[in-house]
C-alpha cells in the first residue's frame, strides 16, 4: 500500500467497465453507464458524473501538465475555481482547450486530451524546465532573453510560446450556433446553494420575480457534497421541499448551467448557460450557449466560497486536492480519491474529512493540524478511526513521480515522520466568493473573523449572503440567506418577510489560517512550494518579486503573473498577499487586492456574438431593386449598412473598368438608370419650414418656389462643411429634403436638434421617408424619352414645362404617385424619380423595359462616381468634415443677410486664410499614366516633406469621355493656378506623376447638357 | 406596350424570398410562435405642431384618440401607436383608409405616407415573447409589458417598433423595410429552437 500499489492504479490497463476508485452513494446515476476517452484511452463512468470524478473514479489522478515547468498535475479542486485539470474536449471543429475537467459534465463518447505535454502525458520531455527551475523564476524573460534584442521576436517568444501553453484552438470555423437573450427580474440570485435557495424562497414567497442562476447542473450548492442535516434530517429532503415550492410559484425561475460571469452599470448582468455542452452535439436547433443579459432591480450574491490550499512543498503533486473537493468526490460522485487518505487542516472544517472518508471505505492516514490545539472530540474520533493526529503539525514534502505515495510531516517538536497516502486533503479556510460585488470596483473588506476578504459593507452594491458574505456555517447561510431575499423583495416593494431558519446540526468555523506551511529550522526544503498552480508560481517567487521590490500588490501580480490566466487565481490570489504581508510585515489589508473584473469564468466569444457572426456581424440594408441587380450579376459594395451595386458587368466584359467605363459611356450617348435609394430623404413640413430650413442652409433659399429644386449646404456649428443636399419644395409648406446617403443619418439628427433644442418655437415637423420612396436616377439624352413612357399620360415633362430643377408629384403604373425631381449629378438631362418602395422593384422594371428601345443600361455607384468627378462636384470625400464653403468653391453661394447654423465660425481666420488648400482639377501631363486618390501634391523639383505639402488628390477615376485619368484635389490657393503642374506624390503606393492643375468641371462646363 | 408595361406594376412584399410559409424549425410538438406578413397595412406618422396635441386628439378619436407614450391604442385593425413626444404611427388595414387624414389635420399635424416604409409582421403564440427576448432590452413580462403597450427599440441592432396587442401574447414587429433580410435571418434563428409557422395574410 504504498508508491507501488499508486503507480498501478495509473498504469495504462484500466478496463472500460472497471471503476476501481468508484465506492457506493453520491448523486450519480448508476443506471446510465456513459464511456469516455481520455488521450485515447477508453473508460467508464455515469450521468451525473464530471470529467474530473470520472477520472478520479477511475483511478486517473495524473490528467495535465504545469504551464511552466511542465510538472505533472492533478485534479485539486471540484468547482470552477479549477487550475490545473484543464483539457481539451471533443475533437475537429468542436475541439475545446482550457476545459475545467471539474466542470466539464459527462456524456456518453466524450473525447478529452491532455494539453501541454510532448511526447505524451506520462512522458513529458519539457519537464525538463522544472530542472532549470532558478532560470525560469518570475520575470525570467525580462532578465533572460534581452541580447541580442533581434532574437526576441524571431526566436526567443516563438520558443517560449511553444513551451509554456495552454491547450489548442480548433483552427476551423465554428459548426455551432450560439444564442443570445435577455431576461428581467426584480430580485436576481446568483447561486443555488443553501443561502441562495433561501433568499429565493423569501423574494419568491413575497411575489417577486425571482432569476436562480448557479453554474453548476443541479441546485444545491455545497449541500450536495456535504453531508449536513437541516431541521433533524438529511439536508437533500431539505433541499427538495425547498425546490418544490420553488417550482410552485410561478415568478421563479431557475436557470441551472449558467455562470453569472460580470456585472455592469445599471442593473445589468452577463451569463452564459451552457446549453448543450452536456452533449456530444446540439440537438437540431438548439444553441451550444447562449449569453443572458439580465436586468435586474437587486441582486443576492450567494456564491459560496473557494476553499484555499496549503503552501508547503510539493503540494502540487496529483494526489493533493482541497478537503473540500475530497468530500464532494465521495459524497456527490460516489468516488474514493485515495484510498488512504492523510488531512492537513488549518480549522475545524477539514476534521469533517475524517468520517466522510471513513464512510466511504477509505483510510485516513493522519490528520496533521497546524494549530497547536484541536478540539478533544474532533482528535478523539480521528484516533478511534487509526488515524494518526499531529497537532502543531506541518506537511514539508510530498513523494510519488506521477502522483503521491507519501507525505513528510513534522510535529510540533520538529520531529519529522513519513506517512504513506495516496491522497492529502488541504483545508486552510475559506475564502467568499466576492469576485461578482468588485466587478464595480467596489473595494472588499478584511474580516479578521475568517482571515479572508468579505464583501464591502458599503452601500450600492449586491446584497451578499451565507459563505459569499463570509458566513460560513450551514446555519448563518439559511439565515443570512433567506434575510437578504426578503431585504431584496422589499427594496423591490414587495412585503416580504425572512423565512425563519431551520436548525442545522452543529458546526464550527474556527480555524487559524497559514499562508506558507512552517518549515522547521535547520530542513532543507524539498521542492517548490506552489502559490498559483495555473501560472507555476512559487512562493520563491513571491519572494524574489519583494527583494526586487516588486512588493505593491498590482506590480506582485505582473511580475510574477501571479493570478492571471484561466482561472485568475481563484485559489492563488490570497495566499500571494499572506505571503507579501508578512515578507514586507504589513497586515493583508495593507497589502491590498488586485481588482476582479468580468468574466469570473472564461467566455467563449461566439457566446457574444451569438447570431450576429460572419455577414450578418451587423445588419444589410437592401436597396430597392436588390432582386433585379442580384438576377443580372451585379457587383455590390458595401456603404455603411447599404448594399448597393457597384457596377452591373456583361457577358464578355473582363475587368471592372471596362464594365464601369460601358456604363459611363451609355450614359454620357444613349440613357442609364442608377438606384439613388439609399440618399436620405425627409419630409419637412410646417408653417415656419421655410425659416427653419434658412437656418439651416448656409446657402439662400429665399426664391425657392414650390414646384422646384434648390441644391443646399449644411454648416457645423464650428463652420466647416456638414453635407450637401437637395431641397424640393413641394407645396407652400412642405420640403423634402435628400441627404447624402453617407451623412443621412447625421443630418436627421442635425434638423432633430434644431428643431427641439435651438428653436422649439418654430412650427415645423420632421419625418424621415427615406425607407418610405424608392428613388431611381435616370440620367443620358434619352432619358426624358425612356421617362415618358412610364410616367402616366397628362404630364407634360418637356423642358419648358418641367426645366432643370423642377419638382412635383406625378402618378406612374396608372395612377401610383410618385415624385419627380430633375436634379443631375452625372451632368447629363437627368430626372430623379421617387416611388412607394413596394413598387421600387416594380418601377426600376418598368424603366428599364421603357428604356430597352434607346439602349438603356443599369449603372452602379462606380460609374455614378466617375461622372460626379467629371463633373467636379463635391462628395464624400471632398465634404470630410475639413472643408469650408470656401475651400470647395461655394464661397459665392453663401448667404450674406441671414443667420444660419456655423455663420459666426465661419470668419475664423484660419478659415478664411486665401493659403487654404481649395478645389481644382488635375490631369496627367503623360496621357497614359494614372492617378491616385490620397496622393500629395508637391511643387515639381521639391523634395518631399511635410513642409512642402500643398494639399492631397481627393477623387481619381478614369474618364471614358476625355480617355486619360482625372482628379479633383484640394491645393494651396487651387482657382488661382490652372495650367500650373506639380508633382501628385504618394510614395505609399510607388506614384509620382507629373500633374496639371486645371478647373474641376472636365465635362460640359456650361452646363447645356443637364439644361436640355 | 403599355398593356405589357402595366402588368409589371406589381407591388412587392419586403418579405419576399425570406419567408416560406409553412413550418420551420423545431419540428415537433405544437409551434411555440406563428408569424403573420403584415403587407399592404396603411401607416402614416404623424407629428403634432406646436400646441395642437388635444385638438389632435379630438380629431382622433376614430382611431380611439391619442395614446400616452407608450402606449398604443387599437380599435380592430386601425389604431394610433405612440412613436416619440408629439409623434404616431396611424396603422390601419389599407392605405386607401389613410389618404385623407393629411387634409383632415392640416394646420395641426404634420402626416407623413410610411405604408411603404416599414415591413411589418405579426408574432403570435406560447414562445413569441421568447423568441422577441433575443433581439429587445424591453422587458416584455405581464406585469411590465401588455396589451396596448408599445416600444421603440432595438431588434437585432436595428430600430423597431413593438406594440403588443393581446395577452396570447400577439406582437407586431415594425421595421424599416430596407433591413427585412436580416430582420427575417435573425428570427428565423431565434424561432428556430421552438419551431414556428409561418401565415402570409
Amino acid at each position: 500500500m504504498t508508491a507501488l500499489a499508486l503507480a498501478r492504479a495509473d498504469a495504462p490497463a484500466a478496463p472500460a467497465s472497471a471503476q476501481p476508485q468508484r465506492v457506493a452513494g453520491g448523486l450519480i446515476d448508476r443506471t446510465r453507464p456513459l464511456a469516455f476517452t481520455f488521450d485515447g484511452r477508453r473508460y467508464g463512468g455515469f450521468h451525473g458524473d464530471t470529467l474530473a470524478s470520472a477520472l478520479l473514479a477511475n483511478g486517473v489522478r495524473l490528467v495535465g501538465r504545469s504551464f511552466k515547468y511542465h510538472r505533472p498535475r492533478g485534479i485539486l479542486s471540484a468547482g470552477s475555481e479549477e487550475p490545473n485539470a484543464l483539457v481539451e474536449l471533443r475533437g475537429g471543429a468542436r475541439r475545446e482547450p482550457n476545459t475545467r475537467a471539474t466542470v466539464a459534465e459527462l456524456y456518453d463518447g466524450l473525447e478529452a486530451a491532455s494539453q501541454n505535454r510532448w511526447p505524451s502525458l506520462a512522458l513529458d520531455a519539457l519537464a525538463v524546465n522544472g530542472l532549470v527551475g532558478p532560470v525560469l523564476s518570475a520575470g525570467f524573460y525580462y532578465k533572460t532573453f534581452m541580447w541580442p534584442a533581434g532574437l526576441w521576436e524571431k526566436l526567443y517568444e516563438p520558443l517560449i510560446r511553444r513551451a509554456a501553453g495552454l491547450g489548442r484552438a480548433a483552427g476551423q470555423a465554428d459548426p455551432d450556433c450560439y444564442d443570445r437573450t435577455q431576461a428581467h427580474c426584480d430580485v436576481l440570485v446568483i447561486g443555488s446553494g443553501p443561502a441562495g435557495l433561501s433568499a429565493a424562497l423569501a423574494a419568491g414567497r413575497a411575489g417577486a420575480r425571482v432569476l436562480v442562476v448557479d453554474e453548476d447542473v443541479v441546485p444545491g450548492g455545497r449541500l450536495n457534497g456535504e453531508r449536513r442535516e437541516i431541521a433533524g434530517r438529511p439536508a437533500a429532503e431539505w433541499l427538495a421541499a425547498t425546490l418544490a415550492e420553488l417550482r410552485s410559484l410561478p415568478e421563479v425561475r431557475f436557470l441551472a448551467r449558467t455562470t453569472l460571469f460580470g456585472v455592469y452599470d445599471h442593473g445589468a448582468y452577463g451569463a452564459v448557460e451552457r446549453v448543450a455542452d452536456h452533449l456530444a452535439v446540439p440537438p437540431p436547433h438548439a444553441p451550444r450557449q447562449r449569453l443572458w443579459r439580465i436586468t435586474a432591480r437587486r441582486a443576492v450574491l450567494a456564491a459560496g466560497a473557494i476553499e484555499r490550499p496549503h503552501v508547503f512543498p510539493g503540494n502540487d503533486r496529483p494526489g493533493v486536492m482541497l478537503a473540500g473537493a475530497v468530500r464532494t468526490y465521495l459524497n456527490r460522485y460516489g468516488v474514493l480519491p485515495g484510498r488512504r487518505i492523510a488531512i492537513l487542516a488549518s480549522g475545524d472544517d477539514g476534521w469533517r474529512t475524517v468520517a466522510d472518508v471513513l464512510a466511504a471505505g477509505g483510510e485516513v492516514a493522519a490528520v496533521i493540524d497546524t494549530r497547536p490545539q484541536a478540539p478533544e472530540a474532533l482528535r478523539r474520533r480521528a484516533e478511534a478511526a487509526g488515524a494518526r493526529v499531529i497537532l502543531g503539525g506541518a506537511v514539508i514534502g510530498t513523494r510519488g513521480r506521477l502522483g503521491l505515495a507519501a507525505i513528510e510531516v513534522v510535529d510540533g517538536r520538529g520531529v519529522g515522520a513519513t506517512i504513506a497516502c495516496d491522497g492529502l486533503a488541504m483545508a486552510n479556510g475559506w475564502n467568499p466568493a466576492i469576485h461578482l460585488d468588485s466587478h464595480l470596483s467596489r473595494r472588499p473588506a478584511w474580516s479578521e473573523a475568517i482571515q479572508a476578504f468579505v464583501p464591502s459593507p458599503a452601500p450600492g452594491g449586491m446584497i451578499t449572503a451565507g459563505a459569499a458574505a463570509g458566513r460560513l456555517t450551514l446555519a448563518e447561510c439559511l439565515e443570512t440567506g433567506s434575510a437578504a431575499g426578503a431585504a431584496a423583495a422589499t427594496e423591490c416593494g414587495f412585503a416580504a418577510e425572512s423565512v425563519p431558519a431551520p436548525a442545522t446540526d452543529p458546526e464550527s468555523a474556527a480555524h487559524t489560517p497559514v499562508w506558507r506551511v512552517a518549515h522547521p529550522p535547520g530542513r532543507r526544503a524539498s521542492g517548490k512550494a506552489f502559490v498559483d498552480f495555473q501560472n507555476d508560481v512559487t512562493a520563491n517567487d513571491v519572494a524574489l518579486a519583494h527583494r526586487e521590490g516588486f512588493r505593491a500588490v498590482e506590480l506582485l501580480k505582473r511580475y510574477t503573473t501571479l493570478g492571471m490566466a484561466t482561472d485568475q487565481g481563484k485559489t492563488a490570489n490570497l495566499a500571494g498577499l499572506g505571503l507579501m504581508a508578512e515578507l514586507t510585515g504589513q497586515p493583508i489589508p495593507a497589502v491590498g487586492t488586485t481588482v476582479c473584473r468580468p468574466p469570473f469564468t472564461p467566455v467563449a466569444i461566439g457566446a457574444f456574438a451569438g447570431t450576429h457572426r460572419g455577414r450578418a456581424f451587423r445588419p444589410t440594408r437592401c436597396v430597392a431593386s436588390h432582386a433585379w441587380a442580384e438576377e443580372h450579376g451585379a457587383v455590390f459594395v458595401e456603404t455603411g449598412l447599404w448594399l448597393r451595386p457597384a457596377y452591373y458587368p456583361r457577358a464578355g466584359e473582363t475587368d471592372w473598368l471596362q464594365t464601369v467605363i460601358r456604363e459611363v459611356e451609355t450614359v454620357r450617348a444613349r440613357v442609364g438608370l442608377c438606384d439613388v435609394t439609399t440618399l436620405g430623404k425627409i419630409d419637412i413640413q410646417g408653417a415656419d419650414a421655410l425659416a427653419f430650413l434658412e437656418r439651416v442652409c448656409a446657402n439662400s433659399l429665399a426664391g425657392l418656389a414650390v414646384g422646384r429644386t434648390a441644391f443646399a449646404f449644411m454648416l457645423r456649428e464650428d463652420g466647416f462643411l456638414k453635407d450637401d443636399c437637395s431641397i424640393a419644395r413641394m407645396g407652400e409648406r412642405h420640403f423634402v429634403m435628400t441627404a447624402s446617403t453617407a451623412h443621412a443619418a447625421k443630418v436627421m439628427e442635425h434638423l432633430e436638434y434644431g428643431r427641439q433644442w435651438l428653436w422649439p418655437d418654430l412650427d415645423v415637423q420632421l419625418a424621415s421617408v427615406s425607407e418610405q420612396w424608392a428613388q431611381f436616377a435616370l440620367a443620358g439624352p434619352r432619358a426624358r424619352d425612356t421617362l415618358r413612357a412610364v410616367v402616366d399620360d397628362g404630364f407634360d415633362l418637356s423642358n419648358d414645362a418641367f426645366p432643370f430643377l423642377a419638382c412635383g408629384a406625378v402618378t406612374v403604373g396608372g395612377g401610383l404617385p410618385a415624385r419627380l425631381f430633375r436634379l443631375s449629378f452625372s451632368g447629363e438631362l437627368a430626372y430623379e424619380i421617387a416611388v412607394p418602395a413596394s413598387y421600387g422593384d416594380a418601377a426600376w422594371r418598368a424603366l428599364m423595359a421603357a428604356g430597352e428601345p434607346f439602349g438603356i443600361a443599369p449603372y452602379g455607384s462606380e460609374a455614378l462616381g466617375v461622372m460626379r468627378i467629371e463633373k467636379g462636384y463635391a462628395a464624400g470625400p471632398e465634404i470630410d468634415g475639413r472643408t469650408t464653403a470656401r475651400d470647395l468653391g461655394l464661397a459665392g453661394m453663401v448667404a450674406g443677410d441671414k443667420d444660419f447654423v456655423g455663420r459666426r465660425m465661419t470668419d475664423r481666420p484660419g478659415l478664411t486664410d486665401p493659403d487654404r488648400p481649395a478645389l481644382a482639377g488635375f490631369r496627367p501631363v503623360a496621357v497614359g499614366e494614372r492617378l491616385r486618390a490620397g496622393a500629395h501634391f508637391l511643387a515639381l523639383g521639391a523634395a518631399p516633406s511635410l513642409g512642402a505639402d500643398e494639399g492631397v488628390m481627393t477623387s481619381v477615376a478614369y474618364s471614358p469621355s476625355l480617355g486619360h485619368w482625372i482628379g479633383l484635389g484640394l491645393i494651396r490657393r487651387g482657382p488661382e493656378r490652372y495650367g500650373e503642374r506639380v508633382r501628385a506624390y504618394d510614395p505609399v503606393r510607388g506614384g509620382d506623376v507629373v500633374v496639371e492643375i486645371c478647373a474641376p468641371t472636365f465635362i460640359d462646363p456650361d452646363g447645356e447638357r443637364h439644361h436640355g | 406596350m403599355a398593356e405589357a408595361a402595366r402588368a409589371l406594376w406589381q407591388s412587392r412584399s419586403p418579405w419576399v424570398g425570406l419567408a416560406r410559409p409553412g413550418r420551420h424549425g423545431a419540428a415537433t410538438g405544437a409551434p411555440g410562435m406563428h408569424v403573420a406578413l403584415r403587407d399592404g397595412l396603411g401607416l402614416a406618422t404623424i407629428v403634432a405642431a406646436d400646441g395642437c396635441e388635444a385638438v389632435l386628439a379630438d380629431r382622433l378619436l376614430a382611431f380611439g384618440g391619442l395614446p400616452e407614450p407608450g402606449k398604443a391604442r387599437f380599435t380592430g385593425e386601425r389604431g394610433l401607436v405612440w412613436s416619440a413626444p408629439g409623434q404616431w404611427l396611424a396603422v390601419a388595414e389599407e392605405p386607401g383608409v389613410l389618404s385623407g387624414l393629411a387634409e383632415e389635420l392640416h394646420g395641426l399635424a404634420a402626416v407623413t405616407e410610411q405604408s411603404d416604409s416599414r415591413a411589418v409582421l405579426r408574432l403570435t403564440g406560447p414562445r413569441a415573447g421568447d423568441a422577441l427576448r433575443k433581439g429587445v432590452a424591453v422587458d416584455l413580462h405581464p406585469r411590465a409589458f401588455g396589451p396596448g403597450d408599445a416600444a421603440v427599440t432595438v431588434i437585432a441592432h436595428v430600430g423597431a417598433q413593438l406594440w403588443q396587442l393581446d395577452a396570447a401574447p400577439t406582437y407586431d414587429l415594425a421595421v424599416p423595410r430596407s433591413f427585412a433580410g436580416s430582420v427575417w435571418r435573425w428570427l428565423d434563428e431565434a424561432a428556430a429552437e421552438f419551431g414556428y409557422v409561418v401565415a402570409v395574410r
